[in-house]
């Protein structure tokens, strides 16, 4: 009796002490980004790379970083959406920082969709997802200068955007 | 002197139990040593004999059953000093037997959890039904108890979110301050079961004091629709989902109701046998 007891005691003590740590775990699904894909518009089929693509935010002076530079250089990219508004704009600028100003790009693209909080834990509190407006997911149009738009065609593959394992937007140029 | 030596043992008691614990063996220990010098047929004799002589020349030893109730003073202070908590516990024990006890604590609690992503509001009422077993042999007339028991508890209750933060692992945008709340989730209930260890030392007359840890483990969780049940009154923060820890210390007045008669000749036969 005694000895269960101690044993309780001890257990309990130790308890305090081996408290979980408050951290939200990084492999935990939080609030997702959303997912493009490049594609060769005239072979829809064929994933096509961008070559230093810089996306900047509404708002924003830096460009987002993905991979760990801010220049683009792939076929796939992911961007996080606004969490506390309805719509986000971005400036999809290709052959950023080009020396030769006519290989510089600039479309612009908004975002029109809906937010659902949704909680996670302790630790990591809400998460918010999106679903991408089904009238007008996106509006899209030529940059400051007029010198057309190199993106051809946007195409939603899925409004929904709960995690960042699938594509959302298809884009051909 | 007299009083000075019982507070200092109560004292004692409640915090180093074990020490007074281990002075416990010494007494029956040192009979059977002086006995085990002499020949067994004279043992049995003796013991009947000094048994007898026991009963004779002290008076009867009683123990006294009845009800004991008592209030939790931690979580009455801790109302004082903390301003995100208010509660309070009523305990209760009836001795049913030399050992046992049925007891159960009541309670109602209001505690306003402030975490990093999340602030939120737990109100409810708990019960906790099940018994002690006291592990102590007092002495005389003393009426301690360490106990191991066990309860099952029972809580209703509701959350209210006050305040949450989004987690976003890429804040592009910036971090955002924590979105106000007004969300109440209501009809909300858990149980779970409890181990528990206490002691409860006479202090004085009938008043006791004492202090009881519990380990908690749910069995039922009534969760609501995108939040989680993170603190549960009477059960506490709930650790990993179905874990809690839970404390205790109390005051409590024993209302006598009957008493009972030690009988000594058992203990004469249980020393027999042990030579």
């Amino acid at each position: 009796m005694k000895k269960t007891f101690l044993f309780l005691l001890v257990f309990a003590c130790s308890l305090s002490s081996c408290e979980k740590d408050d951290i939200c775990d990084a492999n935990t699904s939080t609030t997702p980004r959303l997912v493009i894909s490049f594609y060769d518009v005239n072979n829809a089929s064929v994933a096509k790379s961008v070559t230093d693509l810089t996306i900047i935010g509404e708002g924003m002076t830096e460009g987002i970083t993905f991979s760990g530079s801010t220049l683009i250089n792939g076929n796939t990219v992911s961007i996080p959406l606004q969490t506390d508004v309805d719509a986000t704009t971005f400036r999809f600028i290709l052959n950023f920082g080009n020396t030769n100003p006519a290989a510089v790009n600039e479309d612009i693209v908004r975002l029109n969709y809906t937010r659902k909080n949704e909680f996670v834990s302790r630790a990591c509190g809400f998460k918010t997802t999106y679903l991408l407006d089904p009238v007008t997911p996106f509006v899209h149009t030529d940059g400051a200068t007029a010198n057309g738009k190199w993106i051809n065609t946007i195409a939603v593959k899925n409004s929904t955007i709960e995690t960042e394992n699938e594509t959302h937007l298809e884009i051909f140029f | 002197m007299k009083h000075t030596l019982k507070y200092f043992f109560s004292i004692c008691l409640i915090f180093c139990f074990l020490a007074a614990a281990a002075q416990e063996k010494p007494a029956p220990k040192n009979t059977t040593n002086s006995e085990g010098i002499l020949p067994e047929a004279a043992v049995s004799k003796a013991a009947v004999k000094t048994a007898s002589s026991v009963v004779d020349s002290i008076p009867v030893k009683t123990d006294r059953y009845g009800l004991r109730v008592g209030i939790d003073v931690f979580r009455l202070a801790r109302g004082l000093y903390d301003k995100d908590y208010k509660g309070i516990e009523v305990v209760g024990d009836y001795r049913l037997t030399k050992k046992y006890f049925l007891a159960a604590e009541l309670g109602n609690e209001n505690k306003t959890t402030d975490d990093d992503r999340l602030n939120f509001t737990s109100k409810g009422s708990y019960l906790k039904v099940g018994f002690d077993y006291n592990a102590y042999e007092n002495w005389l007339d003393m009426e301690n108890v360490i106990s191991i028991g066990m309860r099952y508890g029972f809580s209703t209750f509701s959350q209210d979110l006050n305040s949450f933060k989004i987690y976003n692992a890429n804040p592009y945008f910036g971090e955002k301050p924590a979105y106000p709340s007004t969300e109440r989730y209501s009809g909300l209930s858990a149980s779970w079961i409890e181990v528990v260890a206490g002691i409860k030392a006479k202090v004085f007359n009938n008043v006791f004091m004492g202090f009881s840890l519990r380990l908690n483990q749910l069995v039922t969780n009534k969760k609501p629709e995108n939040f989680d049940n993170l603190y549960i009154p009477g059960f506490n923060k709930t650790y990993d989902g179905t874990f809690g820890v839970g404390f205790n210390y109390t005051v409590s007045y024993f209302i006598p109701i009957y008493k009972k008669k030690i009988k000594l000749a058992p203990i004469a036969k249980k020393e027999a046998p042990k030579k």
